[in-house]
């Protein structure tokens, strides 16, 4: 039915790349399902969607490759008049890298450790651009000036392990454009990179599309990024393009019901925060000059001290109130929280548990006063225990109760949490990601702490899960009056659970206030780097709309 | 997890090897014609009706040696296979609970059994602390452990950063009760497989030590005594040597054979768990 | 580079220095003396209690156990390992000429086994799953469920017996050149290099299948990279670092293979010393062959560890 994808909008004028009916396998199983879009010479289109959408498959087969297990099982991919799903694999070859190339999307893993990064793109250019040594010696040394790179020289000879996530980056971006090809596929290119990096990748991703004529894919899971740099976009859910169209028509008025669900978690701070408001109470938790650096004390191996990965860190938690710590990754929060909770023990600081001081040597007492929800649902419950079983064990170590009194007080709990009795004597594995996570919240609450951690813990949940979760997570601190240290790098979230907020890097505290003061008035350029990378499908949305409307 | 080895057909075959063996060597009293240290008076009979292989140097009858011969080496190996995968699974985790000092001891010793060649490791138990077979399951015991020390420990410290252990830690759980309760049960897979390669490495071991004339000592019947007693015959009497050689052969790649079939089936990593 | 040398020197003298200790004291702890278990009890029946214990305190048997672990560990340091317990003869003499011929089995062994294990690791790397692959896996586990000494056996049986074109056992002596050994010893050579293929193509085979599915040879993939390149300048190198991890323990398991063989073939090397020493309870030289490879084990491994550095700028600081 040729006419079936005219319907629904897909033609585009001058058509570099056609895709129709593509499907791809894994196993019996369909990861991409029918699959049809047309992409412009010069064009970006943004694939959108979350882990398992099938999109990264997608991605790799614009290449004409799938990985070991799976198959094109029907459809075409037409670039510049050939068919890549019915190219033998040598003719594949002698277009990659020329006609289609892909920056991949782990940097660190996809640089062979072993080689300085200047040969190995020196290694593309004289196998595939056909230079000769010297002249792939030159152009390497130009492109990585290209690429923003400091001291080009230098830096060739070094080895991927030696770069920093943003410098790895522009490396394999240097090395898939090496050859000035047709279609450029890029999968998650600023995943790795913290968002001021991701500015500035983003900003050189968008210097070469001006400088070149040629296609790009962006492969992401982060719609701001799609907003930022796309001028289409297409959603993927289970395999499915749900919607596809121009960036902004899709961004003001999403016709899908899961597009919807996904911008709906994107960060809007022209509207009201959620957060309940708490009143000021006595202070719970008091920490003041908190210092911490990882060495391994061992008679065998010793190694220095390392860079200190909390540098005099202090704040203070009333109680009942929901305190939100935003950073990246290697900011120092997951440390903060780790030394909060007891895991870890400061280097130096005090730290003060509702007046008592608090060390990492805990009574009985603090320890269930003190509770963690986790990142990752499934390892937070153990595989081979029941989940009633997990939830109950807090209740008998803390409470003394017999086995029929926790019985009870569990099935309480998952009732709390809108989570079926008949969960209770499932194995973790048999539960889906947001019912696990309850569980852990379960568990959590079983022991009724007074102050709860919580670590990323819908980061590893879908959108449409997200949301469930924190709603359940709030009424349950509500009903119980617990404070909350909620550590997060999404600043959704921080938007729609906390009041107050404090902002960390490098393991300081750059900032910290009233969560609206923050989120409007941001006093640090960091700060102001985080919120404009977090809102730019929001404004994307809104601009357009403005367009739109006049 | 059976239904998984069913359909692996030299997993299966492997398992048959195995169960036959054990079922002879269980049965071997009342299935062997001949007692096997009875010297029947027919030296280097060649294999004929009554004496199927045949009888040895010192008339005794090949067959019945043979039915006998795996006993003592599949007690000594299995019992190792035990010791190790009981004590190294317990040391491993306590290890990777513990961390610091206690784990740089135990890697060390790891470390110091990895450069003693096991035949030698074995060699100076017998030379220290003579040569029987409580000592063989000792020696054997500890060697296979060192290995099993080093699988659980790796896959203890990965547990250990799991939210479930942290979660425990947290509420202040004990030691034992850490290891017992959070950490052994996620361990239980890899300790199925762990036993089966320990217990084929150990077996192979004790057939060389037996053949070395350092480990299970004559007059007990056994696979790897007797190929060193037939050696010298090889030429005339063949059958001798080859019977209990294809026997050593066949268990130990039966036990292998499960083994990769049962690391497969749980989607563990044999070739890199075992061989220490 | 010259720190990270150093330390793992200072870590292999750390672990030879515990595996003396422990070699000592498995050994000497029990009460029942070297000289007790040496004799037979005939000769212990002839020998009067004073001629006894002159020969005990000849042996510095009647002092103190932590006396005679210092003294042990002093003659260590200064390679003194001490004399036989019944002729007296300096145990350095007695293990030096077999301890030379082990080595020389074992290193024509690795190098022999190597490229041929690396070969077939490839090919089956890069036929996974395949007909090719299988056999390679199959043929792999029955190379190592099956005793040297039982290898060695079919080998004999079937190369020197029914088809005699080598001899089976070797007729060259301790003290012959080493060209003239190993000229003499086709079958044991043959039946170290079964197991050790097995080993080695296992190792190797595990690691290439692991790097081919790595990140950045899929990238390389994509950007139209020749397979062959691929396989040899980046895969290769990178899939070498298990197998040298793994060095150790494949050293330890060569040397166990080479006694058993030595056997097998009277090859003229430390295995059928050991045998002897242990059945005649020479505890020094049963402590001296232990020692010795104990070292040899270490060396190759404090070798392995400069190969892993040399391929993996990670581990260089």
């Amino acid at each position: 039915m040729p006419w079936a994808w005219m319907r629904r909008g897909v033609a585009v004028a001058d058509p570099v790349l056609q895709v129709r009916d593509l499907s791809i396998a894994w196993r019996e199983q369909r990861v991409v399902d029918r699959v049809s879009f047309d992409l412009a010479s010069g064009g970006t289109l943004g694939i959108a969607g979350e882990s398992g959408s099938g999109k990264s498959t997608l991605a790799r087969a614009l290449l004409g490759h799938c990985r070991a297990g799976s198959a094109i099982t029907g459809g075409s991919i037409r670039l510049d008049g050939d068919d890549l799903a019915a190219l033998s694999e040598p003719e594949l070859a002698r277009r990659r890298g020329r006609v289609m190339a892909m920056v991949p999307q782990n940097p660190l893993a996809s640089l062979t450790f072993h080689m300085p990064v200047g040969r190995q793109l020196e290694e593309v250019l004289r196998l595939r651009a056909g230079l000769s040594s010297g002249a792939a010696r030159r152009r390497s040394l130009e492109l990585f000036g290209q690429m923003g790179l400091p001291e080009p020289e230098r830096l060739a000879r070094r080895y991927p392990h030696q770069l920093s996530g943003g410098q790895r980056q522009r490396v394999v971006l240097a090395c898939a454009i090496a050859c000035d090809p047709l279609l450029l596929v890029l999968d998650e290119p600023t995943t790795a990179l913290d968002k001021t990096t991701e500015a500035q990748v983003l900003g050189l991703i968008r210097r070469l599309r001006a400088a070149r004529q040629g296609a790009m894919v962006i492969v992401t899971h982060d719609l701001n990024v799609v907003a930022d740099i796309c001028d289409r976009v297409l959603v993927m859910q289970h395999g499915r393009i749900v919607e596809q169209g121009p960036v902004g028509a899709v961004f003001v008025a999403p016709r899908d019901a899961y597009t919807q669900v996904l911008l709906g978690a994107a960060l809007r701070v022209d509207e009201a925060s959620r957060a309940a408001p708490t009143a000021p109470g006595p202070p719970l938790l008091e920490a003041a000059g908190l210092c911490f650096r990882y060495a391994r004390p061992s008679i065998f191996r010793r190694a220095p001290p390392g860079p200190p990965v909390l540098d005099d860190v202090g704040l203070t938690l009333a109680k009942g109130e929901v305190l939100s710590v935003i950073g990246e990754s290697g900011s120092g929060k997951t440390t903060l929280g780790g030394i909060v909770t007891g895991l870890l023990a400061a280097e130096s600081g005090q730290m003060a548990f509702d007046g008592v001081a608090l060390t990492a040597r805990r009574t009985r007492e603090q320890r269930r006063r003190i509770q963690m929800v986790f990142q990752d649902p499934l390892s937070s419950l153990n595989p081979r225990r029941r989940v009633g079983d997990a939830v109950m064990r807090p209740l008998r170590l803390f409470h003394g109760l017999d086995a029929r009194a926790a019985a009870r007080r569990v099935a309480a709990l998952f009732e709390e949490l809108g989570l079926e009795p008949g969960l209770l004597t499932r194995f973790p594995r048999q539960l889906s990601g947001g019912q696990q996570q309850r569980v852990a919240i379960a568990r959590a609450f079983a022991a009724e702490p007074d102050l709860l951690i919580c670590d990323e813990i819908t980061s590893a949940l879908d959108a449409s899960v997200q949301a469930q979760v924190l709603d359940h997570l709030a009424a349950m601190q509500r009903r119980q009056g617990t404070a909350m240290l909620l550590i997060t790098h999404d600043l959704s979230v921080v938007w729609r659970m906390a009041r107050r907020v404090v902002v960390m890097q490098g393991g300081r505290i750059l900032e910290s206030g009233p969560t609206e003061a923050v989120f409007h008035n941001p006093t640090s350029p960091y700060t102001a780097a985080l919120l404009d990378a977090a809102t730019r499908a929001a404004r994307a949305g809104h601009t357009e709309f403005r367009e739109a409307i006049g | 997890m059976m239904r998984a080895l069913l359909r692996r057909p030299a997993a299966m075959l492997g398992l048959s090897l195995v169960t036959l063996h054990i079922l002879v060597a269980i049965a071997a009293p009342w299935i062997a014609p001949f007692a096997p240290t009875s010297l029947l008076d027919v030296p280097l009979e060649p294999p004929n009706a009554i004496y199927w292989l045949g009888t040895d140097d010192l008339g005794r009858d090949a067959f019945s040696r043979l039915l006998w011969g795996g006993r003592v080496a599949m007690l000594v190996a299995f019992a190792a296979g035990v010791v190790a995968v009981l004590g190294g699974t317990l040391l491993g985790l306590a290890a990777a609970w513990r961390r610091g000092i206690f784990d740089d001891v135990v890697m060390r010793l790891v470390e110091m059994k990895l450069a003693v060649p096991t035949i030698l490791f074995v060699a100076i138990f017998v030379t220290g602390f003579g040569q029987s077979v409580p000592v063989l399951i000792v020696a054997v015991g500890i060697i296979q452990m060192m290995g099993v020390v080093r699988t659980t420990r790796a896959a203890g410290i990965v547990l250990m950063e799991q939210g479930y252990v942290r979660a425990a830690q947290l509420n202040g759980e004990s030691g034992p009760v850490i290891i017992l309760r959070e950490l052994l049960p996620n361990v239980a897979d890899l300790m199925a497989v762990e036993f089966a390669l320990r217990a084929s490495s150990a077996l192979l071991l004790v057939s060389a030590l037996s053949f070395l004339g350092l480990g299970i000592s004559p007059p007990t019947p056994d696979w790897g005594l007797m190929v060193e007693d037939g050696m010298a015959l090889l030429e005339s009497e063949p059958a001798l040597v080859l019977a209990p050689a294809l026997c050593i052969a066949s268990l130990v790649l039966g036990i292998n054979l499960a083994a990769e079939g049962l690391a497969d089936a749980l989607g563990l990593d044999a070739a890199r768990g075992g061989g220490g | 580079m010259i720190v990270l040398l150093l330390r793992r020197v200072a870590l292999s003298v750390v672990t030879l220095f515990l595996l003396a200790s422990f070699i000592f004291f498995a050994t000497e702890v029990l009460p029942g003396d070297a000289l007790d278990v040496s004799l037979s009890a005939d000769e212990l029946a002839m020998m009067s209690p004073e001629v006894l214990a002159r020969r005990k305190t000849e042996l510095g048997l009647d002092r103190p156990i932590l006396e005679r672990y210092l003294g042990f560990m002093g003659g260590l340091v200064t390679f003194d390992l001490g004399r036989t317990i019944i002729t007296r003869a300096p145990v350095a003499d007695i293990v030096a000429m077999p301890l030379r011929n082990s080595v020389a089995l074992a290193g024509m062994t690795l190098l022999l086994a190597l490229p041929v294990a690396l070969a077939i690791a490839m090919a089956a790397a890069q036929a996974k799953g395949r007909a090719l692959d299988n056999a390679v896996s199959g043929a792999a586990i029955i190379g190592y469920s099956i005793p040297e000494f039982v290898t060695g056996l079919l080998l004999i049986a079937v190369f020197a017996v029914w088809w005699p074109i080598f001899p089976a056992t070797i007729t060259a002596s301790t003290d012959d050149p080493l060209s003239v050994l190993l000229a003499a010893a086709p079958l044991a050579i043959a039946t170290t290099i079964i197991g050790s293929i097995a080993y080695l193509g296992r190792i190797l085979r595990v690691g290439l299948i692991e790097v081919m599915a790595a990140d950045f040879v899929e990238r390389l993939h994509l950007s139209g990279i020749p397979r062959w390149r691929i396989l040899w300048l980046h895969a290769l190198p990178a899939a070498m670092i298990p197998g040298l991890s793994a060095a150790a323990l494949y050293a330890a398991a060569l040397v166990s293979g080479v006694v058993v063989v030595e056997l097998v073939f009277a090859y003229p090397g430390i295995g059928a010393e050991l045998v002897r020493a242990v059945t005649r309870r020479e505890v020094h030289v049963v402590q001296a062959i232990a020692l010795a490879a104990a070292v040899c084990v270490v060396l190759f491994n404090l070798l392995a560890d400069l190969g892993i550095a040399a391929l993996d700028p990670r581990t260089r600081r």
